[in-house]
């Protein structure tokens, strides 16, 4: 029987929202992939057709998050009339909504991030691709409607971004405030910063101070080095010295 | 006055009982310092309030809301702050830096289950005004009815309650720059931010605040005065819909150069309003910050914001006609007996020197009251004796207890009086009072 692309999204989705739970109770090593099946209502070999791994559902879940942020933004009809300090304070914010029923997962998230980086980099890196078109998206239009300057390092700052949102959402799981007060707060200014680093092209300037810094100065120094080392009186001179007993 | 919510009454005793001890802090502090110079003290007084004032007051302004709504209590006790720290606090009403769109649609979703652009037909993302814990939007229902839709800033009560630390951290370095004579004790000072701090957790209660203007809607009926409906379906714990009412503020109202005739028309409007309010119903709008009353070409007003009631107790609505009777004519003991019936407590051997404070004090009290009308243009200095007034009275220890009622009776008066002197308007204070005859 051939089952239609819709119904396997559906069933897609189901096992990820069953791991959310089954994760979120028992923590990500003793949740076990037959019980998150059971859960979805999934024949238990099924998920596997799936999600091979259970690795995989914990970050098939981050996907389906950033997506389902995409999917909001767009769903806003005057999104690309903000401005893009807006925008991302607006990209952060949803990202946060969506992730609030799923935020001990999260933690999960985290801390499994943080035992095997590698793994979970890599298992990241469709999610941190969508989030960087997205990011990209914005950037780019509103660098065609002349809001931001060019930013010569572009393909730094998908980057740069997701590490901020990445902070934001670290900073969320620990924030004991009521409502989540605080990271409101912090997200509210420091989207206020961000807009203001990408008005005044911060980040490239910065990038091109440091290069600028490291020609004119450090290389010379490299020079210089070089100078010394070619420079046989000095060498001799030196080795004249350490050698004082001879 | 019995629909009234415990909770209100609660609340406002709050602020009259802080009003209170201010002034008990005052008196406490000069009984103290009987031997330093008082020149002395004062000259280095001023010296260091101007250096270090600008410096404290841009810290507190940083605080949103908080900062606002502190401005309005202390600028409620207006002769007890120096004129240099009142003009950083006034600053502070418009430096509050507005909630953008993403946080305006937050605080709607979160409350409503849907975006502003959805849950109304159309939603201005810019504020049209700043709110003491919150901003203003305009908005349209889907009726085609245009609402202002006030949203509470999100957090507010946790920034409260770290604002307030801090505030405890700089408040004593602050007092030090009050003149020497005006100082609170450090107790009266914690105590007073304490009761500021948990009556503005109180107020950011919206549903409260929406019941009350409702409540005003529905019992005010004075001609020419406006308060706006409350569409309940669109009320929550952070946000209050109401009728969006036209008109602009005092300033830019007398920028169009009403004619006299319609601003003394406005003034008596509120005055009807003041004195209809608190012999009808026992209960006033007590915030009578300039702000919160809108004018139209033809001198019609529009009432808003009622963060801030004040309800009156049976006693005092009773005993207040004839207490200002008994000011008007002159006759101190009957006034002080009088005072005594709607619950002061005035020291028993007054010498005669307090009595001619106390008669000068009331003297000054009863004057708009002895003409048919009162020109305020004529007498523009008449709220601002008040300052020598209070401080001779605070410098003796005349009146041991004040009744609140009182205070909030005297504040909102005193503050729809700086208005009238603003409007240069002439205004008939003694109708509806049963005074004696002139």
């Amino acid at each position: 029987m051939k089952i239609s692309k819709k119904v396997k999204e559906q069933t897609r989705i189901r096992l990820l929202e069953a791991a959310v739970d089954v994760i979120s109770e028992k923590g990500f090593e003793k949740a076990s992939m037959r019980e998150i099946s059971r859960r979805a209502d999934v024949a238990d070999a099924t998920i596997y057709n799936y999600f091979s791994t259970k690795e995989k559902l914990l970050y098939g879940y981050c996907e389906h998050v950033q997506q389902q942020v995409m999917d909001e933004l767009m769903s806003i009809e005057d999104f690309h009339e903000y401005s893009l300090r807006d925008q991302l304070h607006q990209m952060t914010e949803t990202k946060l909504t969506k992730w609030l029923p799923a935020r001990e997962f999260l933690t999960e998230v985290f801390s499994y991030t943080f035992a095997s980086p590698a793994t979970g980099n890599e298992l990241l890196s469709e999610t941190k691709n969508l989030s960087k078109r997205m990011f990209t998206d914005l950037l780019d239009a509103s660098i065609e409607a002349g809001e931001i300057p060019e930013q010569p390092y572009q393909d730094l700052l998908p980057r740069l971004f997701w590490d901020y949102e990445t902070a934001i959402l670290a900073y969320w799981l620990k924030d004991t405030s009521d409502e989540f007060a605080n990271t409101t707060k912090l997200l509210d200014q420091s989207s206020e910063i961000v807009g203001q680093l990408l008005i005044g092209g911060v980040v490239g300037k910065t990038l091109d101070m440091f290069s600028f810094l490291f020609r004119t100065h450090v290389l010379q120094h490299m020079n210089s080095l070089e100078n010394l080392f070619a420079d046989p009186e000095i060498m001799a001179a030196k080795r004249k010295f350490m050698g004082g007993e001879a | 006055m019995s629909t009234v919510p415990r909770s209100q009454l609660a609340r406002s005793s709050v602020v009259g009982s802080t009003a209170v001890k201010i002034g008990l802090g005052k008196l406490k502090t000069k009984a103290k310092r009987p031997f330093l110079s008082h020149e002395n003290s004062e000259a280095a007084d001023q010296e260091q309030l101007n250096s270090e004032a600008e410096l404290l007051f841009k810290a507190i302004t940083q605080l949103r809301g908080t900062a606002v709504k502190l401005a309005q209590f202390l600028g409620m006790e207006t002769e007890l702050l120096p004129e240099r720290v009142r003009k950083e606090l006034a600053k502070s009403y418009h430096q509050v830096p507005p909630l953008n769109r993403v946080l305006v649609g937050k605080v709607i979703e979160n409350e409503f289950g849907s975006r502003p652009d959805k849950l109304f037909k159309c939603f201005d993302p810019e504020a049209i005004a700043a709110a003491s814990l919150g901003q203003v939007h305009q908005a349209e229902l889907d009726n085609g009815t245009s609402v202002a839709v006030k949203i509470q800033y999100p957090g507010i009560h946790q920034t409260i309650e770290s604002d307030f630390k801090l505030l405890r951290k700089i408040a004593p370095q602050g007092i030090n720059l009050l003149p020497k004579s005006t100082r609170p004790t450090k107790e009266v000072l914690d105590n007073a931010i304490t009761e500021v701090e948990s009556r503005l957790q109180e107020e950011t209660n919206y549903l409260l605040e929406a019941e009350n203007t409702q409540w005003f809607a529905n019992n005010l009926q004075i001609d020419g005065i406006q308060v706006p409906c409350v569409y309940e379906n669109y009320c929550s714990n952070r946000v209050i819909t109401t009728e969006l009412l036209t008109g602009v503020h005092i300033d830019q109202w007398l920028e169009t150069k009403p004619s006299q005739a319609v601003r003394n028309q406005a003034a008596q409007r509120l005055q009807s309003l003041f004195r209809n309010s608190i012999i009808k119903h026992g209960r006033i709008h007590a915030d009578p910050n300039p702000g919160n009353y809108l004018f139209k070409p033809d001198g019609r007003v529009g009432l808003i914001d009622f963060g801030c009631i004040k309800t009156f107790s049976n006693q005092f609505v009773e005993h207040l006609p004839s207490l200002l009777a008994s000011i008007c004519n002159g006759d101190i003991d009957h006034t002080l007996k009088t005072y005594e019936s709607i619950g002061m407590v005035i020291s028993t051997d007054l010498n005669s020197d307090m009595r001619d404070s106390l008669a000068e004090f009331t003297h000054w009290i009863a004057h708009p009251f002895m003409t048919e009308s009162f020109d305020f243009k004529e007498n523009n200095t008449y709220t601002n004796q008040a300052h020598e007034l209070m401080q001779r009275l605070n410098s003796m220890p005349t009146v041991e207890k004040i009744q609140e009622d009182l205070i909030f009776f005297e504040r909102t008066s005193y503050g729809l009086f700086k208005i009238f002197e603003r409007l240069e308007a002439t205004v008939d204070l003694r109708t509806g009072w049963n005074l004696p005859a002139l």
